[in-house]
């Protein structure tokens, strides 16, 4: 709730009075509000907030000292950890020097403000980003990837802020286009919702994505994110489509989403709130045409469920992604299938029947949903998934393997395309990646 | 010794809005409740609203239902407007879990 209220431009200390969650359930006693009562008098009457309005202060140094280099950056781990801005794994202490190399790759000033990353509102700048990616490991050439995800997720239409306070800990999934992925590492292909050593940008442009969620949004968990299990992912998911690899007559996703010239660098966010392996090939005989439209039964079987992960991309958003391989896009395209069927043909298959809808006691979400176009969906039966089948986001990516796809559910009200701008001196940092990490062309990799 | 200087990652707050004054007292003020209608707010709201009015019985203390309710409705201008035109001096907001 502090974090809520300060995202306001509040002080984060406003006047509250907290229960454990017993109190909350149906049924539950009562007997601690009549007994905590003066509380609720004194947050009228006499709290006062220990903050001043005012304007924010920069980013400030802390310091640590060791024996040696190593038992320094012990030492700064401990700290980070014990200020609870670490993420349980080592991180790269922000030090001056390692964020200035890491801003080489900004378009945009050092100090420009993005915004307020919410729900705690801690003021986002250039900065800010690089500072995140300098403790994630990354590297100058990540840094616009990073910060057009940064952008799109403070976009208001993303409310974000309640995607990062909610119990079902919906993480974000960035979908890059444009030839920066293939510049920067970042993978399409084989693993490429990871980890890969040979494509490891996602993993620290996600990560950093993550710290900051965290640091400067205030997602601690149980305390700034009420996500019950939390997203059990470091990384986000960060990853490219394969456009290489799309068929004839196919438009990447961020033309076919947002619009995005084909061939430009963008990327789409949107908020997954889980993942689930699909077998999509067939395992005897079947003809071309049934291993394909078995397999969309299948993939259509697993979104139609009424769990209503999806109910808040109903209208604007989406109801997830389904990943596809390049080998199984092909398939489907020489069969005659475009993106445009394939979203009609699991949206359509993918409906839930009311009965089914209302044994889960689903109405009752249906009814308290913000978006009205959802709500009057309660009178369809079928229930769709999502308002229309171009809400479903179909990605062609992944190895080059007919067996499985991916189904990356949604819990996302909206889906949100940014540009990716890269600075002047682009190409001499993907020379200077090179230098450091070797060849990254696709000759060159095992 | 060897030292590492490195950057606060948390982003600074800027606190841009002043909370309301407190009042100095309940009596005689006129109070309202706007509910999310969550988390077993149907019963500790009243519960609350009738403690306030044993315990300062000159207070006005407005229905529960006296603003629009739910999720969907209490954070939209209506409901700000709504509230400012009831003359309250005071609003208890709830529940959140």
């Amino acid at each position: 709730m502090k974090n809520a209220v300060s995202g306001l431009g509040l002080a984060p200390d406003a006047a509250m009075v907290t229960f454990p969650i017993d109190m909350f359930l149906p049924g539950s006693d009562l007997s601690a509000i009549p007994a905590r009562k003066r509380e609720f008098y004194n947050g009228l009457l006499k709290w006062q907030s220990e903050f001043k309005v005012g304007a924010p202060e920069a980013a400030s140094l802390l310091s640590v000292e060791g024996r040696s280099y190593e038992d320094a950056l012990q030492k700064a781990n401990n700290l980070l950890i014990t200020n609870l801005w670490g993420d349980g794994l080592p991180v790269w202490p922000a030090t001056e020097d390692r964020v200035e190399w890491i801003l080489r790759g900004s378009a945009l000033p050092r100090t420009h403000r993005l915004g307020k990353f919410p729900p705690r509102g801690g003021i986002t700048t250039v900065e800010t980003c690089a500072i995140a990616l300098a403790m994630a490991g990354g590297r100058p050439e990540y840094l616009p990837v990073l910060i057009a995800a940064v952008e799109a997720c403070l976009e208001p239409e993303a409310l974000f802020d309640q995607l990062q306070a909610t119990s079902g800990g919906p993480f974000p999934v960035v979908i890059v286009n444009g030839p920066i992925a293939k510049d920067i590492r970042l993978n399409s292909g084989f693993g490429c919702l990871g980890p890969d050593p040979q494509r490891p940008a996602g993993a620290s442009i996600g990560r950093a994505l993550r710290l900051m969620q965290q640091n400067v949004g205030g997602a601690l968990p149980g305390i700034g994110t009420m996500a019950i299990y939390g997203a059990m992912r470091y990384t986000n998911a960060v990853f490219a489509e394969d456009e290489a690899s799309l068929p004839e007559g196919w438009e990447p996703h961020g033309t076919r989403r947002h619009g995005f010239p084909r061939g430009s660098n963008s990327v789409s966010v949107y908020f997954a709130s889980g993942v689930t392996n699909i077998r999509r090939r067939g395992a005897k005989k079947e003809t071309p045409e049934e291993d394909v439209t078995q397999g969309l039964y299948r993939m259509a079987d697993f979104m139609r469920t009424p769990n209503f992960a999806a109910l808040a991309g109903w209208e604007k958003g989406t109801p997830g992604a389904m990943m596809i391989s390049p080998v199984v896009a092909g398939m489907m395209a020489k069969l005659g299938w475009t993106p445009k069927k394939l979203q009609e043909f699991l949206w359509e298959h993918s409906k839930i029947p009311m009965e089914t809808i209302k044994r889960a006691g689903g109405l009752a979400w249906i009814e308290i949903d913000p978006s009205p176009a959802a709500r009057e969906s309660i009178k369809l039966d079928p229930w769709p998934i999502a308002q229309k089948p171009e809400n479903l986001i179909f990605i062609v990516a992944g190895g080059d393997h007919p067996t499985h796809s991916q189904w990356l559910q949604a819990h996302s009200p909206a889906v949100v395309g940014k540009p990716i701008r890269v600075p002047e001196t682009f190409d001499r940092l993907l020379a200077e990646s090179d230098r450091d990490l070797g060849c990254g062309s696709d000759e060159c990799r095992i | 010794m060897t030292a590492i200087q490195f950057y606060d990652p948390c982003g600074p707050l800027e606190v841009s809005v002043p909370f309301a004054p407190r009042l100095d007292t309940l009596d005689g003020k006129r109070i309202g409740f706007v509910t999310n209608e969550q988390w077993q707010a149907f019963r500790t709201l009243p519960l609350l609203r009738d403690l306030i009015k044993a315990d300062f019985p000159t207070a006005e203390v407005l229905p529960i239902d006296a603003y629009p309710q739910g999720n969907v409705l209490i954070p939209t201008e209506d409901t700000a407007r709504k509230v400012k035109e009831s003359g309250v001096d005071a609003v208890v907001v709830g529940n959140a879990a």
